[in-house]
This record gives structure tokens, sequence and C-alpha cells, in this order.
């Protein structure tokens, strides 16, 4: 049963101080170069939180840190035999019990995708659950995007959740309308019973201006991109060899898109000598578009870098996923489209797709 | 650059020479890709087939070094067709009488064979450069790097000036500049005959000006270039001491052991780098340098554009700014200086450098910054050079005369190395090879050989080889393609386990003293362990 009730916009910086002395708060700053970003905050009124323009992180590096120390070793001459031994001590984070405040639709969706890849029921990642764990997420509702490469509505990731969240915030104009998640998995305290000093009834006026931000929403996606139709290409041809060159030839390799992307779960994990007797090992985002990602003993290489490396990462995301979990794994949040300096985005890549089938020019894969 | 970055994209034809952009200038290969899908033309000169050179409609893939003979052809199928922009050179150009006698004696028979390039790849790739309505010319390294570095330029320029490709937006004469403040630092008179601004230090009224800004009395003798001061030796003529900023010559210069004779034989050498360098290992001193993300200034790029970077975190350590370093020397060596900020020696060089004229920190802030020249507070900024006239008045052809490179492939040494940079390292990997990600996408001294020549050799991919010039020898891992030509090599200088620089040729260009990195003659053969 979800609970209802609006959050006058001249409380909401009261009502972060408030979180804030009870608990770890992340939310999107305006720094003062004018960049947005999703960042610790420590006191609400000593920095401008931004809820018009899109983060240009997303939460991803708070759940799943860029480098993360997995476990600590030390080389330990063994008395008996006279070798030396590995003795490994993991180091698993402490969960921080975190408030994730004003995430984005496309962004919560993003950490759902990563429950479903970081929890299976089989090699769980005790790192990922650890952080997850203290995790509470008040989104907020795209009703009015800021971003221009943004499609949330074509990959059925927004601008609006039914679930997920513990609350959602909907611009209504002089507050936010908030509502909290129908199934609540933490099974946590109702936020708006916990902090309901800040918050207040909502009147019949304030659930029809609800409506009718819900109604004009939809118009205010303009970026022509047919995901659905996409998916459908993908399920019975390949992408043609030509429109993979065409994009292969402008990447650069530089794996902005991946670091960018909230969904983008690729890590790599190597051992750094501290000492002659201990050091650690820790992994880091991975990119399938490095080649180093796939190359093996010898320095032979599967994938050829320059034709092929995008390929996998819009395949993993339209194709893959799809095939696995009956969804895109791409949550239209644009941000690798305004990334990339080469212009090889997803949307482009779709676009194509897309248009090929048109031309009908697709490479069945039966031939 | 005489071009804006973003004018590229605008381009009919681009010519691009001796620049692997994709991998060293990745922003401006985005609009030459831009560009080609518009529906512009892609010339390439370079001895290697890079990328671009893989997506160019003409690839002229000449001997190394023989740049100059090549635009003379080009430019000599330019006035066999008559496309030659009359208009234009009668309006803003002099000179050309001397270009047109060496024109006319050149014989395009003879340019096909030194160059290597067939005649008719020269006369197409000279038709589509002059027919075009705005061409635009990128060159790089492969062009400077020669003993006719210079001429080679020269001879670039007196192509656009035959054309009337100049001096408008999206075709100029572009050379893209190196990492993102090499321009900055040229601006700034990093260069040893210049004050900042390129003000002559021979100009007695630039002197004057400068001696009393900064209350010193000045040296009106120009300075030494690199080479001179790091191949010195213990003679006479060298030097007894030096501080070397953020550079590493006991990887980057050629003819290394002359290189580390000179810095062993000084008096003292100070360094300050971000990291104990080949260099900084061999100083008396070390400064701890700090990082571009450790402090706030300005940086110039290529197309002239000044922008303002502020410091994202504390200096880490015992490090300090460059700035810091620079202050607290001259203090203690009876010259105090105390700015304040970076802003505040913006503020002098604003007063005291014409094309920085406008610079104001102020102005910078939350922009993509200004393009010099910036006469003053109120100017706009400049997009593209010698709008209406050319910066000296009228442009002068500087007709080149074919000059021999310094070294020839033999039968002792019968390969032509070329040296250049990969995507993944920067320069001698001071930074880059410390971090594992790049490392792991780029961890080995690669050589690259021609397939054909590989068979001839019996070598095979991943073979450990022996490169050995006739001034040294390192190993590499070889790497079999046909981004080379057979008898061409190509290896990059970011390896302390190969420094190449030990190899190379310590010629240099008699005009800007930039040294022969682009060929030196050398034999392989198969390591034995």
């Amino acid at each position: 049963m979800s609970h209802t009730a609006l959050l006058d916009k001249e409380n909401l910086i009261p009502f972060l101080q408030h979180v804030c002395r009870q608990q770890r708060v992340v939310a999107p700053v305006k720094n003062l170069y004018g960049d947005t970003l999703f960042c610790v905050i420590d006191d609400p009124t000593m920095v401008e939180i931004d809820l018009v323009n899109q983060p240009q992180n997303s939460i991803k590096s708070f759940l799943f840190p860029q480098i993360e120390t997995l476990s600590h070793y030390r080389l330990e001459r063994n008395a008996e035999t006279g070798h030396c031994d590995y003795q490994f001590t993991a180091t698993q984070p402490e969960p921080v019990p975190t408030l994730y405040f004003a995430v984005r639709s496309c962004d919560m969706n993003a950490v759902a995708y990563f429950d479903t890849i970081f929890n299976p029921k089989t090699g769980a990642d005790p790192y990922y659950q650890q952080r997850r764990q203290g995790a509470t997420f008040i989104t907020l509702a795209c009703n009015q995007p800021a971003a221009v490469n943004c499609f949330c509505d074509k990959t059925q990731t927004g601008p609006f959740l039914s679930q997920g969240f513990d609350v959602q915030l909907t611009d209504i104009g002089e507050s936010y309308y908030a509502v909290t998640g129908e199934h609540n998995p933490s099974n946590r305290t109702n936020l708006l019973m916990q902090f309901s000093s800040f918050f207040h009834t909502v009147t019949a006026a304030d659930e029809q201006k609800h409506e009718q931000v819900l109604q004009q929403t939809q118009p205010l996606f303009g970026l022509d991109v047919d995901v659905e139709h996409c998916v459908e290409v993908l399920k019975t041809s390949t992408p043609s060899a030509s429109l993979l060159k065409q994009l292969a030839v402008r990447c650069q390799g530089c794996a902005g898109c991946a670091f960018v992307c909230p969904t983008c779960s690729c890590f790599t994990i190597s051992d750094q000598r501290l000492s002659e007797q201990h050091g650690e090992r820790v992994r880091r985002w991975d990119a399938c578009t490095f080649s180093g990602f796939t190359q093996m003993a010898g320095h032979h290489n599967p994938v050829d870098g320059e034709s092929q490396r995008m390929t996998k990462r819009f395949l993993h995301k339209l194709k893959h996923d799809v095939a696995l979990y009956d969804q895109v794994s791409c949550v239209g949040c644009g941000r690798c489209v305004d990334m990339c300096f080469g212009g090889v985005d997803i949307v482009r890549f779709i676009r194509g797709v897309c248009a090929q089938e048109g031309d009908n020019q697709v490479d069945d894969q039966r031939n | 650059m005489t071009n804006s970055i973003a004018e590229i994209e605008f381009a009919d034809v681009i010519l691009v020479s001796g620049s692997n952009t994709t991998v060293a200038h990745p922003q401006v290969a985005r609009r030459i890709y831009d560009a080609v899908d518009r529906g512009a033309k892609l010339i390439v000169i370079d001895p290697r087939s890079t990328r671009i050179a893989r997506l160019a409609d003409i690839h002229l893939q000449l001997e190394s070094g023989s740049d100059i003979p090549l635009l003379n052809g080009m430019m000599r199928c330019i006035l066999d067709a008559n496309l030659q922009d009359h208009d234009f050179m009668a309006a803003q150009t002099e000179n050309y009488q001397s270009l047109h006698e060496l024109l006319m004696a050149v014989d395009l028979d003879e340019v096909a064979a030194t160059t290597g390039v067939a005649k008719s790849l020269i006369q197409q790739a000279a038709q589509l450069y002059a027919k075009a309505d705005l061409s635009s010319i990128c060159y790089c390294l492969g062009v400077t790097q020669h003993v006719s570095g210079t001429h080679n330029v020269q001879s670039y320029a007196n192509l656009a000036m035959l054309t009337g490709h100049i001096a408008r937006p999206s075709t100029g004469v572009n050379p893209l500049r190196g990492q993102n403040n090499v321009q900055g630092a040229c601006d700034m008179g990093g260069l040893p005959n210049v004050y900042p601004g390129y003000q002559a230090v021979t100009d007695e009224a630039v002197r004057a000006k400068f001696e009393q800004a900064w209350g010193v009395p000045l040296s009106n003798e120009t300075g030494r270039p690199l080479l001179q001061m790091t191949h010195g030796g213990d003679t006479d003529n060298g030097l007894s001491a030096m501080l070397i900023v953020g550079e590493n010559p006991m990887l980057s210069d050629p003819g290394l052991k002359h290189v580390e004779a000179t810095l062993k034989s000084l008096d003292f050498l100070a360094v300050a780098d971000l990291f104990l360098t080949e260099t900084a290992q061999l100083a008396d001193v070390v400064f701890p340098a700090a990082s571009f993300a450790e402090k706030t200034g300005t940086v110039t790029n290529s197309e002239r554009r000044v922008q303002l970077m502020n410091q994202a975190i504390e200096p880490l350590g015992e490090c300090k700014t460059d700035s810091e370093i620079i202050m607290e020397l001259s203090q203690r060596m009876g010259y105090p200086m105390a700015y304040e900020s970076s802003a505040a020696v913006m503020e002098e060089i604003c007063s005291l450098t014409p094309l920085y004229g406008g610079m104001h920190h102020d102005r910078l802030l939350d922009s993509w910054g200004l393009q010099w020249p910036c006469f003053d507070r109120h100017h706009p900024g400049t997009n593209y050079l010698h709008k209406g006239e050319f910066t000296r008045g009228r442009g002068c052809f500087s007709p080149a005369e074919p000059i021999d490179s310094a070294e020839y492939s033999d039968n002792d040494y019968p390969f032509v190395l070329i040296t250049g940079r990969s995507y993944h390292h920067y320069h001698t990997g001071t930074m880059t090879r410390r971090c594992a990600m790049l490392n792991r996408e780029h961890s080995l001294p690669w050589l690259e050989m021609h397939p054909d020549d590989a068979q001839r050799l019996g070598l095979s991919f991943h073979d450990r080889v022996v490169v050995a010039s006739r001034r040294g020898q390192c190993s590499f891992h070889l790497c079999i393609t046909d981004s080379v030509k057979s008898g061409d090599l190509y290896c990059d200088f970011h390896f302390h386990e190969a420094p190449v620089n030990d190899l190379t040729l310590t010629a240099a260009d008699p005009i800007a003293n930039c040294p022969e990195f682009k060929r030196c003659a050398v034999q392989v053969s198969k390591e034995t362990l």
C-alpha cells in the first residue's frame, strides 16, 4: 500500500538538513564551475542542490566504486615447508546508511538492474550488497527533462516510476507530490511517517495538479529513437557490417561511454604490490571497448579493436540482456550520447539498425 | 592554427599531412570524420597508412621526409592546370615570381621517383585541393621533425597562398599542437628567441618594456635551442647548471648518450616534475611539482584558445605548483616575486603581451575561453588569422628546393625507422605509464614492420627483435602490419625499456632546431637469448 504526502518546496532544505544529521546523504549538487554531480552532502544549506539539470554522473560509483579494494594479501613463510604462502584477508565495506536524493527514474532503474546482476541466486557480489544494504532512494520524476539526449520514455524506464523507489517526488509547482513505493523490498520504515513533520496531507487540488503533470510530460521527450523497433530487429538479425564499420571507425576506444553509463558494470581485477611482503587486490571499472578487455596471453585478441570494439556494448544492452531479462539494459539517460566525441553513441546505433531494416539490408543470421 | 578546430568540419577538402590524427588529436579527427560525413574530400600525406589515411580519398604515401618535392610537384600541377588564385596572390602576397621560377623547373617524373608517389595521384590531389572553395591543411610532427622541417612548413604555406586557401573560415594552414598547452608554452616565451607573445629579445623597444616592468636589465642575446643545451657536453660552450621543468630529455631527446653525458657534466641540475623521471634521477635537487588537478591557471590549445582550469584538489604531499617553485627560487636568487594568484600573473601577461591583452581570468570564467589575438578587455578574440591582410602585411612566398634527409637506408642499415606517439601513452610515459589501465592497453614497445619484410626476414608476430642504428640499439616486440610500407619501420618513444632515441639522429633543422625524429637508417635482427 503506497502513501502520498506533500512536501512544500520551502521545506525541502530543512528536510534534507534533518536527514543529514541521521545518515549520509547523496544529492545532485551544482559546483562552483557549473557542473552538476551527485555527491555526498553534509549540510544542504552550504551547497547548491540542483534539481533541474541531469547530474553528469549517475549514482553508480557510490554502489560500485570505480576502484575498490577487495582484499589485502600478505606473503608469509611457512615454517614447516619453507615455502611462501599468500594469506588473503577480505576487506568488505561497512554498510553506511545512505539516502540517495533526487535520483532520476533512469538511474533508479539502473540500480534495479544492478540488483539483478550483482545479486544472482548464486555467487552474489558481497561488496555491492554491503553498499546496497543501507541505501534509501528518494527519486525525482522527470516531468521537465532538461537533458536533450535522454529517452527514458523509449526504454520504458521513466519519466515516472511505478516501483523500486522508497519515495518518488513529482514537482507540481509550489511543492513536491510524494508517493511511497508499493513493494519496498527492505521493509524499511516509511520515510513519510519517519519525517512526517516536513510533509502534509495531499488535497484534492494537489491530486489534480499531479494528474495534469502526468499528462503533460510525455510530449516533452522529443528524441526520435525507436528502441522497441531496434530490439525487434536485433532479435532476428545482426547489424549490418557497414553500420558497424561506420561507427567503429569513429570510436576512439576511450570508454567514456561505459564509465558514464549507469548500467555498464564490467570490471577487472588486479593485484597491487605495496611492499615485498604485502599488497592489495583491487577491482576497477573496465569496458568492453578497450582492446585489453579481450586480450589474451601472447597479445592475441579475438576481437578486432578497430572494427568490433563497440558492437558488444550495444548488443549487450539491446539484445543479450533482452534475451536474459526481457528488458533492455540501456536506461535512456543519454549520458553516453553527451559524452562521445566521436558520435558513436547508442542513439546513432539504434537509428542505424532501424534504418538498415527499412533499407532491407539486414544480414540475416541464418545466412 | 590559422583556423579554429570547429571550422574543420565545414571544409570542402581537408589535406592532412604527417599527422596520425585519430591517435594524437582525436578531437580534430572527430571534425574530420564529421566533414567527411558531410561530403568533404580527404587527402592524406603520410608514409604510414594510418587510420585517417585509410579514410582518405587520396593517400599520398610518400617517402619519409620528401615533403618539399611532393608539394613542389603538387604546385606545379596546379600551375599546369591554371588553378592558382591570381586575384588573391596579386592582392595579398609577394615574391611569387621566385616560386614560379622554381616550379617551372620541377620535373614531375623526378618528383614521382623521389617521393615514391605516382604522378597521377599527385595530379589528382593537387586538382582536388586547388579547385575546392574551402580547403584546409592540417599538419603535425611528420612535417616538422625533419632536417627540412621549416622549409616543409613553408611549402605548405606556399600551397595555401598559391590557391588562396587561407584567411577565411574553414580554410587555412593548421599545425596541430601537442597536449593541452604546448601552444601556451610557446606563447609565453618558452622559446630561446622571444619574450611572451613572440616579441623578439633582440628588439630594443620590447626589451625596454620588459626591463621597465621587471625592474632589471635584460640580455639582448637569443638563448640556446634545446639540443645545444642538452648536447652541449663538457665543452667550453657547455652549460654549468640547468633547471628542467616537466621535461624528460633522458628519454625524449635524440642522442641520449650525449644528453646523459651533458647532464652528468653539469655542476648543478635541478628538476621539477611529478615523478622521479629518468632525468630527475640525475638531478642534485628534485622539486616535487603539482599536477594540473592541483592548481588553477590557463592552458592554451592548438586553436589559440586560452582556457581557465580550476584547481580540483589540494596539492598532495609536499608538492608545490610550478609558480610557487619559481617564485621561491627567484626569492632565494635575490629577486623577490610574490604574485598572489595565477590571476595576478595573468594581469601582468595582459599588460605586457599584446596577443593576450584581454585574457583576464574573469573573462575566461564560465566559458570555453578566448582565442588570441585578443588585444584588450573588450576584444572578442579571433576565430581565424590573417583576415583581410596577413599579419606581416603581404604573405611572402618562400620557395624551397628539396633538402636531403640526414640519413638514407643502405645495405648495412636497410630500413627507415619512423618514430612517433601511440594513443594510450603520452611522451615519455611519466604519467601514463604509471596508470594501470593504460598500461594494460599498451604495455610493450612494439616495432611495426610490413608483412613482406617480416616474411623475408623469417620473423613472426611478437618476436623479440633488435633494432640497431649507427648510434645504438634497442629491443622491441614485432608487430606485423601493412600500416607501414615495405622498407619502413615504426615505433613509439614512450618506453624506457626501448629508448628509441638511442637510435635516432642528432641532426636537426638548422632554423627551428627541430630534430630529425621521423627517419633514421636501421637494421633489424631477431633477438638471440
